[in-house]
């Protein structure tokens, strides 16, 4: 995935805001992508943009060499549904449903059959841990349960990238850790992409690369060499 | 995203906010029982009024009378039309005409037995017996090669009286007797029948025609239940015999039958008045009945025997007026019925909206999980859909129970004062097959119309806005 003079400003009355200016970035296939900055520096912007969730004022971002601006909102779902995955915060379940019907959400909106989709997302739970959770609703289960519902979510399609908005924001410790290590180990086992957005540093350390924001643009790129060879 | 998926979820949503789903689907049904009783009433008024006719006479039925055919104000168009084997083939030659059945008119005094009394006779071709839809009752209809047989109508026994009878009612003896008592019809089957005519100006010559009665026909108190069919040839003969002093002209006996027959008298009296510019000839047929296969038919083909000048008519004419007026009716019962959906349509669209502000982050994860456009769209039109197509079938519900209560009501009102046994009168509220799919489909097409701009709405909600944390 290829990020160029990627720039987003938004209207606020008379005032206009940049969130994010001309950001040039490469992510590469397989990698775990951190990127790391104070609030309101622009990182969840970036992560939007690159999942098409919004419009760049300026730039372009292309994957596989596919340019994402010049896509049709539909062309963008159906993207976003074929070969991306999210994972959120606030983990953006759905209340009512439960967590098998959260996990197979994604792949009703893709037209598969019931069995095949219970079926991958009974698996998806069993992996991560939820065996005994199928049948709960988000309010019958633990923060780190429904991180884990919403990571079985992101994947149950498959997906060529993650992104990962503060996964661990509103977690302890120990969850914070348990979560990491699934995500680390998805990305070393599949090679999935994984672009993950955080304040916390400490969390850098299970990535391959780590992005430093400040006010909308990118001020330092952290390589780690020894944990990412080539992609 | 597939159809079925589709509507589990919509069923889903809807059924969690079960209060207000009930509350609006409530709207949506007595919009529709509104709809479905208006328009009830307006379809049982047409179809008494219908049933009423066709007691009278089948609605698939023209009768073709000879002489012109008049405009409204009484001016001829074209010259009189003959009824010979040659108009028969005119007649037939029309499209949508299924039978043509020519038919001669004789009557006079018959007697079997010791009784005594008034006999009209229909000559048809035995063969063609069929196309004029009779059953029979008792025996059988005419059949090919008949000679000299005849089929009567149930109600023809009552219009015969013992000879005793009549001489003492003639002395003053006995008063007629006010309420004529139903007679048995079998009491006439297998009779002999038979029918003395006199013919020349002093009723010189006289002949006796002789009938074996083979059949009863079923059905009381319409137009064919006072008639008596024979064979065709038979009644020609006894109308060569009646003309041969006469001079040709069967004007006198058949008008004299038509003016019983309510209908036909129009016409015929027209025929008598001008007999200078049509004669008609011994030989030519009294009427020809054109037979259809339904309603539609017979107004393209009347409207068609008028065109080529025939003076026709057919109780299908008559309904045309009263099809109009009940059109109104129905029109304004329906316009009440419409607009109590439509208050109920605007409850299915504020529903559907305080939907969208409950499910904006619903909505908003969603469409990042791959949702598209279309997607949204459909589940709020889904959702919409199902209020108006479960509002739509329990209204169904509600009306056949409002229809029959008001049938119940109006039933007892009419039967009062009818004597017991007669006819059952029709309900006045009719729900035919087609006005309960229509209304369910209605009902469905309103609560999508009513979803549209809250589903719109939805769709360009922005995902980002639904899922940020703040
Ligand atoms: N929809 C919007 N309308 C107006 N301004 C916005 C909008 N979204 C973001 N911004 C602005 O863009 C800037 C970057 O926001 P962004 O959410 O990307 O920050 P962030 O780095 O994710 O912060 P945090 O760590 O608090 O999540 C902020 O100044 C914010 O006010
Ligand atoms: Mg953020």
């Amino acid at each position: 995935m290829k990020v160029t003079a990627l720039t987003k400003k938004y209207r606020i009355g008379q005032e206009i805001v940049t969130a994010l200016d001309r950001v040039d970035l490469t992510v590469k296939q397989g990698e775990f992508l951190c990127i790391l900055g104070t609030s309101g520096s622009g990182k969840s912007t970036l992560l939007h943009l690159m999942a098409g969730l919004e419009r760049p004022t300026k730039g372009d971002i292309s994957i596989n060499g596919k340019t994402l601006s010049g896509m049709k909102e539909k062309d963008m779902a159906l993207f976003r549904r074929k070969h991306m995955g999210f994972v959120f915060q606030s983990y953006n379940l759905i209340p009512t449903m439960t967590a098998l019907e959260n996990v197979s959400l994604p792949l009703i909106f893709d037209g598969s059959d019931t069995r095949e989709r219970v079926g991958k997302a009974r698996e998806l739970l069993i992996q991560l841990g939820l065996k005994d959770r199928f049948r709960h609703k988000p309010q019958e289960m633990s923060g780190g349960q429904q991180q884990r519902v919403s990571i079985a979510r992101a994947l149950v399609n498959n997906p060529r990238i993650l992104f990962a908005d503060e996964p661990t924001g509103n977690l302890d410790s120990k969850t914070t850790k348990e979560i990491m290590e699934i995500l680390r180990e998805k990305v070393s086992q599949s090679g999935l992409t994984l672009v993950m957005v955080t304040h916390d540093n400490e969390l850098a350390e299970y990535a391959d690369r780590c992005i430093y924001m400040v006010d909308g643009m990118i001020t330092q790129i952290v390589e780690k060499g020894a944990r990412h060879e080539e992609a | 995203m597939n159809k079925l998926d589709l509507l589990q979820l919509a069923q889903k949503s809807l059924w969690r906010r079960k209060a207000r789903t009930i509350l609006t689907v409530t709207g949506v049904m007595i919009g529709t029982t509104a709809i479905v009783v208006m328009l009830s009433l307006g379809i049982g008024l047409n179809e008494s009024q219908r049933r009423s006719m066709e007691s009278w006479g089948s609605l698939n039925v023209i009768r073709v009378q000879p002489g012109t055919n008049y405009d409204n104000e009484g001016n001829p168009l074209g010259e009189a039309k003959r009824l010979n084997d040659e108009t028969v083939e005119e007649i037939k030659a029309i499209d949508g005409v299924w039978a043509v059945t020519p038919a001669y008119d004789a009557g006079g005094e018959a007697r079997f037995g010791r009784k005594r009394g008034g006999l009209q006779l229909i000559g048809v071709d035995p063969a063609a017996m069929e196309n004029l839809e009779f059953t029979p009752l008792l025996g059988r209809l005419l059949e090919p090669g008949d000679r000299n047989v005849i089929v009567v109508g149930s109600e023809v026994i009552n219009q015969f009286q013992d000879e005793a009878d009549i001489k003492k009612m003639q002395r003053g003896m006995m008063i007629s007797p006010g309420m004529r008592e139903d007679k048995d019809p079998a009491d006439i089957m297998d009779q002999r029948l038979t029918m003395e005519l006199y013919s020349g100006t002093n009723r010189e010559q006289k002949k006796v025609f002789a009938f074996q009665v083979v059949g009863v026909l079923e059905g009381e108190q319409k137009e064919h239940s006072y008639q008596a069919y024979a064979p065709i040839e038979d009644v020609k003969k006894m109308r060569r015999f009646l003309n041969q002093a006469s001079g040709g002209s069967t004007s006198s006996m058949s008008r004299e039958i038509a003016m019983k027959m309510g209908g036909g008298a129009v016409s015929v009296r027209r025929v008598g008045g001008s007999k200078s510019s049509s004669r008609i000839e011994a030989d030519d047929y009294s009427y020809i009945l054109v037979h259809t296969k339904d309603v539609s038919d017979t107004k393209i083909v009347s409207q068609a025997l008028k065109d080529q000048g025939f003076n026709s008519w057919s109780m299908a004419d008559q309904l045309e007026g009263i099809e109009k007026t009940s059109r109104t009716i129905q029109a304004i019962l329906g316009g009440i019925g419409a607009i109590t959906l439509l208050v109920a349509a605007i409850g299915i669209t504020n529903t559907m909206i305080m939907a969208i502000y409950e499910r904006t982050r619903e909505i908003g994860i969603m469409k990042v999980i791959g949702a598209t456009f279309r997607d949204i769209h459909s589940m709020f039109l889904a959702e919409a859909g199902l209020i108006g197509f479960f509002g739509g079938i329990i209204g169904l519900g509600l009306s056949y129970t409002v229809s029959y209560v008001i049938n119940q009501i109006s039933k007892d009102f009419m039967n009062r004062g009818m004597p017991p046994g007669t006819e059952e009168a029709i309900g006045i509220s009719l729900i035919p097959g087609w006005l309960a799919l229509f209304a369910v489909l209605f009902a469905i097409m309103i609560g999508i119309l009513a979803g549209l701009y809250p589903a719109n709405r939805a769709v360009r909600l922005s995902p980002i806005n639904a899922i940020r944390n703040d």
